[in-house]
């Protein structure tokens, strides 16, 4: 303002001499300057609402301090953006992973990252120091180890960044919703093995005691508003080492009853079908040995009944013939053996050399 | 040329001047908080907590507080109780709480102190957890039956009971959820825990190894015992498969009875036929028929 001012005294000058007219200049070269300035410095504003994301990272524009852009669409990605200057448009950054994922604080006994990929534990003393050693209860009141690593999902932005802090102030970051979903999860621990028993978590009904887990935390996080979806719970559990050897030692001996019942289930069914086999057998020789029976008795009743006539017409010389036709073919088989008979009638003496044949040497006849 | 050249100066310059008195006469603020006006030290009637932008009297005349109106984490110390049946329970449990009302909130803490409320929240929650545990035995907190576990009613109880405390004082602050964080015993008793389980685990192996041998055993003898029914079932059957070929051969018998001596002597026909089947050895005597035939043909004696 008071620049135009000066200027317009020498507007209207009445003589051109030399004085004058170097000062003219040098206000209007002066004037030049300071006009440039503005001009740049209005540049520069809005230059600045240029803004780039990195990948680790998204942003919220906050225009009067309202996040623009509903849902997802809130959260601007790795790339150049543009926001009108302060006092208007206000770009807040949030370091944001693409997985979320925290692992349940209580529950598990003290140990390092580094013993964890050794898989080495700490020794173990006779009692569990509470302030130091996380456990659970469980319904039998029995003392065990177990973690949950929850994985989840943003759903609503504007719920998790806003409405979530972890105390740093007026910061924004998914620190307070990961640090209730963390709390979700131990509460879900907690309340979870109160109701289980410790067999059940620990071997009979592992996946049910990790789903009872992920239903309590997925309720958790639904009743308290976080604007996040749980999409994976796991569940690791263990009897506590000072117990390791005698829990190991119960498993072992419960397998050794599953085996032996297993054993003697085979062998039901080696005695069963067995037996069923024999009986089977016995059943059909005799329906075999009764269907020969009768049936063998039929065919001499049809042959009887065929000879019959023939047999009546000449008793006598029917038996004649037929044990005549009978002999050769009885006999074929036969060794024979001849006894000439004596003239005076006196019997013969025979004898039998018996080692020949094993079986049932016959005695002899008569003379 | 001069004319145009002022005009765009005194935008510029009148841009600038917004710019600033927009700086000194108005405030934002943001989703994630809550403002209260004072004007000379006095708070407004009202708490400003939609995000926007608000006019104000520039300092001294008004003055601005923020606050943070987020969801705040706050977890208490690992605390001893007594359970009703006089059992130690060490119990933290986390608070989601917030400032509600920012008014009434900043002048009972000093400041608005996070910290200061923190530690009245502690207090309360210290009282209230020490009541409601006294009033549960330790089966509310562990137990296989879900109708007797009383956890998230415990839980609830706290809830209710600092809520109740904050609502009387009036501290502008609510309770979005509490929980259980960490249950657990005193070290001592985790020894004693950890000797019945022990003892326990004994019993159970014992058990696992006197239930398989038994159940082993059981298996088999029924096994044992369901074979011999189904042989002694199929031996019964073929008795009665038997009788009735028996009785099925008996319908024709009476064929037989035309002629009895024709029968018996077609029965050892073949008597005779089946028995001299195998290898045997018969001594003859010459004068049997059908070898007598030989005695009336020649003189010479037969001597094979």
């Amino acid at each position: 303002m008071s620049d135009h001012d000066h200027h317009a005294q020498p507007q209207p000058p009445e003589t051109r001499d030399a004085g004058s007219q170097a000062l003219a200049e040098a206000l209007a070269s002066s004037f030049v300057i300071v006009k440039f300035a503005m001009v740049a410095l209005v540049v520069i504003i809005f230059a600045a609402g240029f803004f780039t994301v990195g990948l680790q990272e998204k942003a919220v524009i906050l225009r009067f301090g309202k996040p623009q852009g509903e849902g997802q669409k809130m959260l601007l990605g790795a790339g150049l953006h543009w926001a009108l200057p302060y006092p208007i448009d206000e770009v807040v950054r949030i370091p944001i992973s693409e997985i979320q994922k925290v692992t349940s604080t209580i529950g598990w006994f003290l140990t390092t990252p580094e013993m964890e990929l050794a898989g080495t534990e700490p020794p173990a003393g006779p009692s569990l120091n509470p302030q130091i050693d996380g456990y659970v209860l469980t319904a039998d009141r029995n003392i065990i180890h177990t973690r949950a690593t929850v994985s989840y999902h943003i759903d609503d932005p504007r719920t998790a960044i806003f409405n979530f802090t972890s105390g740093t102030n007026h910061s924004f970051n998914l620190a307070g919703v990961s640090n209730a979903v963390q709390n979700a999860a131990n509460n879900a621990l907690i309340l979870t093995s109160a109701r289980f028993n410790v067999d059940d978590i620990l071997t009979r009904d592992i996946a049910g005691f990790q789903d009872a887990v992920r239903q309590h935390v997925s309720r958790l996080v639904e009743n308290e508003k976080l604007g996040v979806t749980i999409d994976q719970v796991q569940v690791q559990s263990v009897a506590p080492r000072q117990l390791k050897d005698i829990f190991a030692q119960v498993s072992i001996a419960r397998q050794n009853r599953e085996k032996l019942i297993t054993e003697a289930q085979s062998k039901e069914n080696q005695i069963l079908s067995e037996a069923g086999a024999q009986a089977a057998s016995i059943t059909n020789a005799a329906a075999s040995a009764s269907h020969r029976f009768v049936t063998s008795i039929q065919a001499d009743a049809e042959t009887f009944a065929q000879l019959l006539p023939q047999y009546q017409s000449n008793p006598k010389l029917y038996m004649q013939l037929e044990l005549a036709k009978a002999m050769p073919q009885i006999l074929a088989n036969v060794e024979k053996n001849f006894m000439p008979a004596h003239a005076d009638g006196k019997s013969t003496e025979l004898r039998l050399l018996l080692n020949r044949e094993p079986p049932q040497p016959r005695s002899a006849a008569n003379p | 040329m001069n004319k145009k050249k002022n005009l765009i100066t005194i935008l510029i310059a009148a841009v600038l001047v917004v710019i600033f008195a927009l700086l000194l006469f108005t405030f934002q603020v943001r989703q994630s908080e809550v403002a209260v006006l004072t004007t000379f030290g006095k708070p407004a009637a009202s708490n400003l907590d939609q995000p926007s932008l608000y006019f104000k009297w520039p300092w001294p005349i008004q003055q601005v507080y923020r606050f943070d109106q987020r969801v705040q984490n706050f977890e208490d110390k690992f605390s001893e109780n007594y359970t009703a049946d006089n059992t130690v329970l060490l119990t933290s449990v986390y608070v989601g709480w917030r400032i509600s009302d920012a008014k009434e909130f900043f002048p009972k803490f000093a400041g608005g102190s996070v910290a200061a409320a923190q530690r009245q929240l502690e207090a309360m929650l210290r009282s209230a957890k020490a009541a409601v545990i006294a009033k549960h035995k330790l089966a509310d907190f562990v137990n296989s039956d879900p109708a007797q576990l009383k956890f998230t009613a415990i839980e609830e109880e706290i809830k209710t009971a600092v809520q109740t405390e904050l609502a009387s004082h009036n501290y502008g602050i609510s309770i979005d959820f509490l929980g259980v964080k960490k249950l657990g015993l005193p070290e001592s008793v985790t020894q004693t825990v950890f000797d019945r389980m022990k003892s326990e685990r004994t019993k159970y192996i014992s058990e696992a190894q006197f239930n398989g041998e038994a159940a082993a055993t059981k298996i088999r003898s029924a096994a044992e015992r369901q074979a011999a029914d189904l042989i002694a079932n199929a031996q019964a059957a073929a008795t009665r498969i038997e009788g009735a070929g028996v009785a099925e051969a008996a319908k024709t018998l009476g064929v037989f009875q035309q002629n009895p001596e024709l029968a018996v002597f077609q029965l050892q026909l073949e008597a005779l036929k089946t028995s001299m089947n195998q290898k045997t050895t018969l001594v003859f005597d010459e004068r049997m028929t059908p070898f007598n035939l030989f005695q009336n043909w020649s003189a010479t004696p037969s001597t094979k």
